[in-house]
């Protein structure tokens, strides 16, 4: 069961769940604690062991029942019940009709009989075709032993390497990896030589081929669904995290989102420890004390608690004209889904003009903000005009515990860059970050100003994807506390 | 010595028989929870809406395996000094005035400087020791010798420095005192830890714990609790009253009705003599259900929709 334990977790684990080697341990215990008879109460204590929020809980249970579902042959019986339940319920079926198929499955059923009889005979004739045919699957396969068989496919699976499956193209590749492993090479060679032969039992052998091809195809689909699920969203996701974001397509941009807030759980997770909060200042008794004791017991000397108040900022200065937009998006979704790092965020939006944002983040939901900046605030820019409105609206704010954030491409036109305010935001702030979506060396090209603007900034980056964001926005959290 | 000692406590199927007779009805998954925080002596983290039982839940526990109940109510600033231990200062300030008056016998007829701080050496030091130190919740949890249940509630209202903390409790039940050394407890306690979601809980202190998640109950479930804490309320009255409260958990409300408010709201109905629910009864009494006034008003003009699903139901049920 360890082994089984261990690849249910690397599914878990596929599935974004977060489990710790130590997490492993406790699953174990609660393994031999619990023991295999309750279901239920299996499940039920694994999750506790293994998934630790509630996102977390609602993946556990949807992977355990898929997981550990071929092993209960009992579900595949009721399974079984049912559809023949639902063949009695055929609404509008003539009863003489059911009759009749009934009558005809009797008859299959009896002539079954029958060729399993041939098969017998057959192979008592032939010692060679007997030996052949001498493997456990066979057996399992003509006592119709559910158990046995989903155990030696589970195992050959295991063997072949099944949960390591990537894409949906192995699928094929690992069927035939399987039924290698099972021996099914013996069948087939036995098929040929009844089919030389003429033989009334090739029908019968056939079928059980057929079906240990069927088994053996569901399981790879199961397995694949189960492992490769997970991994290709993960992979899906380092490709959406790596590309451009201006070449997003508007398909992906749910999942986009999506990304996005996880990177930022994960950052705010990250840096969270880090957030000091205030406290009142209260007298430090045992440090007065022991001050005191030099000095006869005289506290003379006073010692408070202090706690640093840290109250940092962030002023977030987007360029939302067109060629911008899309990296402003998502740079503010990053900011404003970590409200619980940095409770202290200001927007600014601008292209020709500039106006302060924050209350739309406020009023609206983090999208829909988004596409309101945009509409308000898009069109040609103006960097020269943008820096005297930020100036006029925030300039004396900004103090040694600010950050400001500037996303744009510098491309101003042609118009005054005025440095001069670029250098009174630089003077005040903690620091300044420039943040541009265009690749450095095209910095400095045509009508861009960046390299001007560089002289004003502490920290400049390029900025076109969710990974670039993601290790400027650590960066960040780092620098700002 | 340990927990595991007791009948109460031998499978899953008694911790829960055993919660019903205090009066708690509760899942399988709670009672496998319990039933493996004691086994496996691991602290239960329980998370879920507010008014769902979790407090209650380390309550009940205590009861039932009749060990003292320690709560550390958590909250924003809370530090050692409050949840761990304190010294006693007062009684370590007289103690130094009791030692100066002693020092002249004590350093009688020795020769130089030399020689008095070696004698210092040699006199007992008990400035920082036991007999000063003022136990808080968590040091009282580790001194029981019959072992006690440790309600850690609300941890997610402290701070981060605090969770780093406990961490050391959680996973070796021991606290260390720099001035003393290591206080190991003498019997491991069964620790409950509460937390309303407000913010993450840190990955350290969850990798120590067991999950609990606690949500809503099912229709029938709570129609059980509420059996249980409001038996006289008819079987009728019930159903309505738990149907109503079901329905009113889908709407988008500020605060949704909890287990605790749907017992309050029994009561209120008793009292009143209220045979079944009907729109005026329920008008009046609705600010025990809902703590905002949005949310009521919100809720209001809904009220005849909300109450003839319920009563379709039980006719279908019949």
């Amino acid at each position: 069961m360890p082994s089984r334990l261990v690849s249910f977790i690397n599914v878990l684990r596929s599935h974004d769940v977060r489990i710790s080697p130590a997490e492993t341990l406790d699953a174990v215990q609660v393994i031999t604690t619990l023991g295999y008879e309750d279901r239920g109460q299996l499940r039920s204590g694994l999750s506790l062991a293994l998934a630790k929020t509630a996102e977390e809980k609602v993946t556990f249970n949807r992977c355990f029942d898929q997981f550990f579902s071929y092993q209960l042959p009992e579900s595949a019986e009721r399974e079984a019940a049912n559809s023949e339940e639902a063949v009695d319920s055929i609404p509008g079926a003539d009863p003489a009709e059911l009759e009749a198929a009934e009558a005809a499955l009797q008859q299959m059923d009896g002539e079954g009989a029958e060729t399993r009889l041939d098969l017998e005979g057959e192979l008592a004739g032939d010692a060679a075709l007997a030996g052949e045919l001498d493997l456990p699957i066979m057996d399992m396969l003509r006592n119709d032993d559910r158990n046995a068989l989903a155990l030696a496919i589970a195992r050959a699976g295991d063997a072949a390497g099944l949960p390591e499956i990537q894409m949906f193209t192995q699928k094929g590749q690992f069927t035939r990896r399987i039924l290698d492993e099972l021996g099914e090479a013996h069948i087939r060679s036995a098929i040929v030589e009844l089919e030389n032969r003429g033989s009334d039992a090739l029908g019968e052998l056939q079928g059980y081929r057929d079906r240990l091809r069927e088994l053996v195809r569901d399981h790879v689909e199961r397995e694949y669904l189960l492992h490769a699920q997970g991994r290709n969203q993960q992979f899906m996701d380092d490709v959406l995290a790596k590309a451009r974001l201006s070449h997003i397509e508007h398909h992906y941009l749910h999942r986009v989102q999506d990304l996005v807030r996880r990177m930022a759980k994960k950052l705010a997770a990250r840096h969270s420890r880090r957030r000091k909060v205030t406290k009142r200042g209260q007298l430090n008794m045992a440090k007065t004390l022991r001050r005191g004791i030099a000095h006869e017991g005289v506290l003379f000397n006073l010692y408070w608690k202090s706690t640093k108040k840290q109250r940092p900022q962030i002023l977030a200065v987007c360029d939302v004209s067109g060629s911008v937009s899309a990296y402003a998006k998502f740079l503010l979704m990053f900011l404003y889904s970590l409200y619980d790092v940095l409770p202290r965020v200001r927007s600014f939006a601008f292209s020709n003009r500039l106006g302060e944002v924050s209350e739309l983040f406020d009023q609206h939901t983090v999208e829909k903000a988004v596409e309101l900046v945009n509409w308000q605030y898009g069109g040609a820019t103006d960097y020269g005009a943008s820096l005297m409105d930020f100036a006029q609206l925030a300039l004396d704010d900004i103090d040694s515990q600010t950050t400001v954030i500037i996303l744009g491409d510098a491309r101003n036109n042609n118009g005054d860059p005025r440095l001069d305010v670029m250098q009174s935001i630089y003077a005040r702030a903690r620091q300044v970050i420039w943040l541009n979506p265009e690749s450095r060396p095209m910095w400095g090209s045509g009508d861009s100003e960046m390299p001007r603007y560089l002289s004003c900034c502490h920290f400049a980056a390029e900025c076109s994807s969710l990974a670039h964001l993601e290790r400027i926005v650590d960066r960040l959290l780092r620098s700002a506390h | 010595m340990n927990t595991l000692d007791f009948p109460q406590l031998a499978s899953a199927a008694d911790i829960k028989a055993g919660f019903e007779q205090h009066g708690y009805i509760c899942s399988e998954e709670i009672a496998t929870a319990v039933f493996l925080a004691c086994q496996l002596r691991k602290p239960i983290l329980v998370e879920g809406p507010p008014g769902v039982g979790k407090t209650e839940l380390a309550k009940t526990t205590a009861k039932l395996l009749e060990l003292p109940l320690i709560r550390l109510q958590c909250y924003e600033g809370l530090d050692e000094a409050k949840a761990l231990y304190e010294w006693k200062y007062g009684k370590q300030l007289l103690y130094t005035q009791v030692l100066k008056e002693k020092l002249g016998d004590l350093l009688q007829g020795a020769k130089g400087l030399a020689e008095s701080v070696d004698r210092l050496h040699h006199f007992g030091d008990i400035f920082y020791s036991e007999d000063f130190l003022e136990p808080r919740p968590l040091l009282k949890a580790m001194h029981e010798s019959e072992g006690s249940i440790l309600l850690i509630d609300e941890v997610d209202k402290s701070d981060y420095e605090f969770e780093s903390l406990l961490l050391e409790i959680l996973s070796d039940y021991q606290v260390s005192i720099p001035e003393i050394g290591t206080v190991k407890a003498k019997s491991s306690p069964v620790v409950f830890l509460t937390s309303n979601n407000t913010r993450d809980i840190s990955d350290a202190l969850k990798r120590r714990c067991l999950h609990l998640y606690i949500p809503f109950p099912t229709t029938d479930l709570e129609e059980r609790i509420v059996r249980s804490r409001v038996p006289d309320v008819d079987e009728g009255l019930r159903e309505q009253i738990v149907n109503f409260v079901h329905s009113l958990r889908q709407l988008d409300l500020k605060k949704v009705p909890a287990i605790s408010e749907t017992i309050d709201w029994a009561r209120s109905l008793l009292l009143l003599h209220a045979e079944q629910l009907d729109e005026a009864t329920v008008r009046s009494t609705l600010n025990v259900l809902l703590k905002f006034q949005d949310d009521i008003e919100a809720t209001e003009p809904e009220l005849r929709s909300l109450l003839s699903p319920p009563k379709s139901g039980l006719a279908g049920g019949a």
